[in-house]
């Protein structure tokens, strides 16, 4: 009996070692299906990974966007199959699941200082909860104003125009020369708070949009009605392509290069495609103006750090799963910075060499006053769809502006 | 009851002879046949409507996106491009969403089966108080929508780590099945006469041995017809599959070409040919099968 | 004689299998669905019990907008029995009058049936694109360019341009149900009217369609519960949108469940939708019943 049992400790023990050198395998989910444009640095992030820790090996399944969003959800609530790593989005995306009970992430607070000097501290805000860190961080994205100056150069603009006014002038022009002005997806909201967003906070400022996703001002406000309102304009005066209800976004971005659009306002993952189109150099990279200066300056942006690399508090190697967020997100950050996917979270290679296009978001970056995470990803997903179904009603003219701050105000609560 | 069909040149002959018996006047008899063209241009036409789709479906998944969007929008494809079959074929896990599809389809159309046969018996054969308000039970599920159930089915899935396979759908595609089977089962089993079951009571059979000896085996017409109804309800389901599955590996074909088309808006060609791919194999069995299909079908519909 | 039929514990066994798929994935699920339906849970905290304040909300709130899922389940179910069912019959009865190409005919309308909905709503996303769709196309090759329309993304022709295939892929469904209910009837029923000088048209009307009145009831109650739960086809060629103006309760149940994290409030549509159901099924009984 007593042979039987030291033979065990000795098999457990011999066990408890194979692991460090046998392979280690960790799961990673993702939405970089082939068609996105992150899919060739996850694979590369992935390579480089494995070849500096040799052993262990990453499996990398992507879905797509929406379907993900259910999946990850499917397994969160089931607490069970989870990979190990998992992309999400920042703020309630993430915040849901680590405020479950029991929480589904694991708290990355304790590996985090050894990568303190890279990752700054203020780019982890949307991934810490309770001041602790639960996801890394790797790239962020913001609103940008995408203009083609051929098309502007026939309307007979030679730059993006810079006041409200001037812009209403400039979609004038461009609607007389036949040419329309914004692409937009209608069939996919969040593309219209692409348009919506930057003229909220353009009209109310940083911390009033603030006060309001969290809660603590009201959406029945003045300049969240002049926002709506501008907004509302510009779908009466037929500045939106016609058939924007019937397009997707991806569709509306092919559009938009093959130049068939003035303006297309999205985030500025789109760099990386639009550099990588023929007639790249026609593009440039701008915001859209201020509508109240009283409030707001150019400069006020929405986005934010977003995509993120968490770990499942299931994993049955935390600490080896945590390195590799860390070290996956800093290698993302590096290789869709460079690809002109997104912009870095992490410090970036001083020396990379980026596309015009990004190099001009980079400048709009720096120059930022103030920045707020995209609505959909700062709101709980019941308020976010909820929020999400007013701008689909302001946007089809369904509601004016009043009913929209009024409506939205009530159904929150 | 009645499944005689009347031979076509009886029915006609018949009607001649009657139009001679009581005069019907020639221009009646020219009017008569006036609507038949009429009603042959009608059925051609919603004929063309039915086909279309899949017609144009075949063609454009052989096409360019430049043919499909514009140069040639309906007409049949200048170059044959199958490489977007080879695409469709190297994305997408087709044949694995097939082979979903399939093992998930058999399995609740036997499980539906077992399940509604025996459930018949003992409503149908047996003698008992309450078999009647037991049916009546049973054909609640006739009426209750199968999304009423999808948030504790998932929950409880998920608990039990059931969420992500194949039983998943299966169980719960059987559980809806299972009333109309037993409508059908019904019918078949009031067909076979009750001699029969006492003839083999009298040679010693119990009533285990009455139903495997006497009863399945004159219940296999009955296996076609449960079938086409379950096949019906369970082939094409989206709204389980696509909560229940999320692994690629168990996707079934409505979800896995759902998925294949949010994820190619802007090619046309590849989706085409998913969808050709994924529809292929049901219209061969039904080119060949349509008949037994039918028949099934409508045996069904006649018993129930 | 019959003693040995009725043994209790062969009857519970053969009724076994079916019990439990029936209790366990039915009649339980509904029973928690309603529990459920009282609770505020977002599927990953614990649920609090709230009463029926899901209820109140859901015919309340505007972005939830429940009405309209419902007037366009109802529009589907009218237009179900006004529309499609008659359309069935119709060829029903053509077809059974031993029509040249019966079987061909039958074949080729009850081939929709068998293609996945998700087949069918991907073609017809296509037909309906505004740029490149056939539909669009051909009216512009008509000369008819100010009927074009972005069919599915304009809130006022959605609707319609849904019900399309959907009322469109079930005709071959109820067709050869109605078509088995002819083929059933005794021969000697039709000569005799023949025979009374009646012309077809009039033996439908007096005969036949008196005569399948039972499948019939069977028809509309599936086209009506079937409106009431229908889902593949919009939650492929819409989800819902543009703006809910096509929504269902099914779609809205699943963007609750799955967008919102509102499982709660999931469970309290899921209730509505059997309460539903089974009130129409009764009703449709009814209404069959007195006419008898």
């Amino acid at each position: 009996m007593k042979k039987l049992l030291a033979l065990a400790v000795a098999a457990m023990m011999l066990l408890s070692l194979v692991p460090a050198f046998a392979e280690e395998t960790l799961t990673l989910w993702s939405i970089a299906v082939e068609s996105d444009s992150s899919y060739q640095s996850f694979i590369d992030a992935i390579a480089a990974f494995e070849e500096a820790h040799p052993g262990v090996k990453i499996v990398h399944e992507p879905t797509q966007n929406e379907q993900y969003k259910t999946k990850i959800k499917a397994a969160m609530n089931a607490f069970s199959d989870l990979p190990d790593i998992f992309f999400t989005w920042g703020m309630s995306f993430l915040g849901d699941f680590v405020n479950a009970e029991p929480s589904r992430v694991l708290c990355l607070e304790d590996y985090y200082p050894a990568y303190e000097a890279e990752l700054a501290r203020n780019m982890c805000a949307n991934a810490s909860y309770d001041g602790k860190l639960y996801g890394v961080p790797y790239t962020m994205s913001m609103v940008v104003l995408f203009a083609n100056m051929d098309l502007l150069a026939q309307a007979g603009w030679d730059h993006i125009p810079e006041t409200y006014e001037d812009m209403q002038k400039c979609c004038d022009d461009l609607l007389a020369a036949g040419i329309t002005p914004f692409g937009v997806s209608g069939k996919e909201t969040w593309c219209l708070t692409e348009y919506l967003e930057p003229l909220m906070i353009k009209s109310v400022g940083t911390q009033k949009l603030i006060d309001i996703y969290e809660g603590r001002a009201s959406w029945n406000d003045e300049g969240i009605i002049a926002a709506v309102d501008a907004f509302q304009d510009m779908v009466k005066k037929g500045y939106f392509d016609p058939n924007a209800a019937a397009l997707g976004n991806d569709e509306v971005k092919n559009n938009f290069i093959a130049g068939k659009y003035a303006f297309y306002q999205n985030g500025s993952w789109n760099c990386g495609d639009i550099s990588k189109s023929e007639n790249a150099a026609s593009f440039k990279a701008g915001l859209f103006p201020v509508l109240n200066p009283d409030n707001a300056s150019l400069y006020e942006l929405i986005g934010g750090p977003n995509n993120t690399l968490a770990v499942a508090v299931t994993t049955e190697n935390p600490e080896l799963a945590a390195t590799a967020a860390f070290e996956l997100g800093r290698a993302m950050s590096d290789a869709d910075y460079k690809s002109g996917a997104n912009l870095p979270c992490w410090a970036a290679d001083p020396e990379a060499q980026v596309s015009d296009l990004v190099a001009q978001v980079v400048e709009i970056a720096n120059n930022a006053v103030g920045m707020v995470l995209f609505g959909d990803n700062f709101l709980s997903a019941d308020a976010a769809n909820t929020y999400l179904d007013y701008v689909q009603q302001a946007y089809f003219l369904a509601l004016n502006a009043n009913e929209f701050a009024e409506g939205i105000d009530a159904d929150m609560k | 009851m009645d499944k005689e069909i009347l031979p076509k040149r009886n029915q006609t002959g018949q009607r001649k002879r009657d139009s001679r018996a009581k005069g019907i006047p020639e221009v009646m008899q020219h009017r008569f046949r006036w609507t038949d063209v009429l009603a042959q241009i009608g059925l051609i036409v919603w004929a063309v409507i039915c086909l279309f789709p899949v017609y144009w479906m075949f063609t454009f998944s052989l096409k360019t996106n430049n043919e499909i969007f514009g140069e040639n929008v309906m007409g049949l494809p200048r170059e044959w491009v199958w490489s977007n079959y080879t695409r469709a074929l190297n994305v997408g896990h087709m044949g694995q969403y097939f082979l979903n599809s399939i093992i998930v389809t058999v399995v609740t159309i036997a499980i539906t089966l077992i399940a509604a046969v025996m459930a018949t018996y003992a409503i149908t054969r047996l003698h008992w108080k309450g078999r009647k308000r037991m049916n009546k039970f049973f054909m609640l599920g006739l009426t209750i929508p199968i999304h009423a159930a999808i948030v504790p089915l998932y929950t409880t899935f998920s608990r039990i780590g059931m969420l992500n396979t194949r039983w998943a759908l299966i169980i719960s595609y059987s559980a809806f099945s299972l009333s109309m089977a037993i409508l059908i089962a019904t019918g078949f089993m009031g067909d076979i006469p009750y001699d029969l079951d006492e003839a083999a009571f009298l040679d010693g059979c119990g009533v285990w041995g009455i139903f495997f000896r006497v009863i399945a085996p004159l219940m296999m017409p009955a296996v076609s017809t449960v079938g086409i109804y379950t096949f019906l309800q369970s082939w094409n389901e989206l709204m389980f599959a696509t909560v229940f599955i999320s692994k690629e590996a168990y996707k079934t074909l409505p979800v896995g070409i759902q998925s294949l088309s949010g994820q190619y808006t802007t090619e046309w060609g590849p989706i085409g040919a998913a969808l050709a791919l994924a529809t292929l194999p049901t219209l061969i069995a039904y080119l060949f099968l349509s008949r037994q299909i039918q028949d099934s079908f409508i045996a069904g519909a006649v018993k129930g | 004689m019959k003693r040995p039929f009725s043994y209790k514990l062969n009857i519970f066994l053969f009724l076994l299998p079916a019990l439990i798929l029936f209790l366990g994935v039915l009649i339980a699920p509904i029973v928690m669905s309603f529990v459920y339906s009282l609770m505020d849970w977002n599927g990953l905290s614990t649920p609090t019990y709230i009463g029926f304040k899901n209820y109140v909300e859901l015919f309340t709130s505007r972005s939830i907008n429940i009405s309209r899922a419902l007037q366009n389940a109802m529009l589907l179910a009218v237009l179900s029995v006004c529309i499609q069912l008659p359309f069935a019959l119709i060829l029903a009865l053509k077809l059974s009058q031993h029509i040249k190409g019966e079987r061909w005919y039958l074949a080729i309308f009850f081939m929709p049936v068998l293609i996945s909905s998700v087949v069918i709503g991907q073609l017809w996303i296509k037909v309906y694109n505004p740029e490149y769709g056939v539909l669009n196309a051909l009216l512009r090759s008509l000369g008819l360019d100010s009927w074009t329309r972005i069919w599915l993304g304009d809130k006022n022709t959605a609707m319609g341009a849904c019900l399309v295939p959907i009322l469109w892929q079930y005709v071959g469904y109820h067709m050869l149900l109605m078509y088995a209910g002819i083929k059933g009837m005794p021969a000697e029923l039709n000569e005799a009217a023949m025979l009374d000088g009646c012309t077809p048209a009039q033996v439908s009307w007096y005969i036949i369609i008196p005569y399948i009145r039972p499948i019939l009831r069977v028809s509309v109650i599936f086209a009506v519960t079937g409106s009431l739960k229908s889902f593949d086809m919009i939650y492929v060629l819409t989800n819902g949108g543009p703006m809910h103006a096509t929504e269902l309760p099914s779609t809205l149940m699943i963007n609750l469940l799955f967008l919102r994290n509102r499982y709660g409030m999931g469970s309290t549509i899921a209730v509505m939708l059997i309460v539903l159901c089974f009130v129409f099924a009764l009703l449709i009984n009814l209404a069959f019943k007195e006419e008898k």
